[in-house]
């Protein structure tokens, strides 16, 4: 997978006003520019939900039409691009939840958490995490291998992760978003926050 | 009652303790720990820059083949013709 910067994109930037209104007229100019602009970033929100290329096709697809649809409904003084962010990624949940069962991996979680004794210490040495954060940017490799983790967990782990610390919605939101109990959502993202540290330590390990 | 928590008491409070939400006096065991656990502090550093790590793919953007682009311009103005 190519991975690159949303700041290298080059793109035809229309005013928001102009979108607005060339959508609601059906103006296909504008509907040419709006998919030119907006399939990129949205294709690349609806693929941390699912990996599969032909599955996020179907969702952006749904996403822009479902955009085009509800632009009447769209309060003109906020902010296009998050009310368009926020259909792509509840399609996307809607899409994976009725997709799941037929569609999920067997991942054990608890093949990648931390292990401890019977006293409660950790049980393996921990080394020096080996990297700056923001390395990612530049490290396509360290990059794919994060977006491979993010993908390898289950629906019920993936999503809340991924709202958490991709899209940086609160807990409260995430809980109310995926139908959860507070205390339920803020576990998942732990527990697969556990499992990305594992599954890349492994991946560090067989760099060394 | 024991006024140190044990390294998994600590990890499973990271969340809570990155995002400042626990209380004062457990905070406050769990620095202690820190303090005395070097394999913990790692360990916190690690789950820290995971999350961290997460957060910058916010800025990546996946190339997506001008067939479909096409694709999808075809199909949405094929779309508002019906309504």
């Amino acid at each position: 997978m190519v991975i690159f910067s949303l700041r290298q994109m080059r793109a035809k930037e229309l005013g928001q006003q102009q979108i607005i209104e060339g959508l609601k007229s059906h103006d296909s100019e504008i509907v040419d520019d709006f998919v030119q602009q907006f399939s990129r970033p949205l294709f690349g929100i609806i693929l941390n939900y699912t990996k599969n290329p032909s599955d996020a096709e179907e969702i952006l697809q749904d996403t822009l039409l479902r955009v085009i649809r509800k632009i009447d409904t769209f309060r003109q003084e906020s902010d296009l691009w998050p009310w368009m962010k926020r259909i792509a990624i509840n399609n996307s949940i809607m899409w994976l939840r009725k997709n799941r069962s037929i569609r999920q991996r067997e991942v054990h979680l608890e093949d990648f958490t931390p292990q401890f004794s019977e006293d409660g210490h950790l049980e393996h040495p921990i080394f020096s995490w080996p990297v700056d954060p923001e390395d990612i940017i530049l490290n396509t490799e360290l990059a794919s291998q994060l977006y491979e983790a993010i993908q390898s967990l289950p629906f019920e782990y993936r999503t809340p992760l991924v709202l958490r610390d991709i899209e940086g919605y609160p807990v409260k939101q995430i809980a109310s978003l995926l139908g959860l109990k507070e205390a339920t959502a803020k576990t998942r993202v732990h527990r697969a926050r556990l499992f990305l540290r594992e599954k890349l330590i492994k991946y560090f390990e067989g760099q060394a | 009652m024991r006024t140190l928590f044990n390294c998994k008491e600590c990890v499973d409070l990271l969340m809570d303790y990155l995002e400042g939400n626990l209380d004062p006096e457990i905070q406050k065991k769990l620095d202690q720990h820190f303090a005395a656990c070097p394999p913990c502090v790692k360990f916190l550093d690690s789950y820290r820059a995971c999350s961290e790590m997460a957060q910058q793919l916010k800025d990546q953007q996946v190339r997506i083949p001008l067939e479909l682009e096409n694709r999808l311009k075809a199909f949405l103005k094929e779309e508002i013709k019906k309504v």
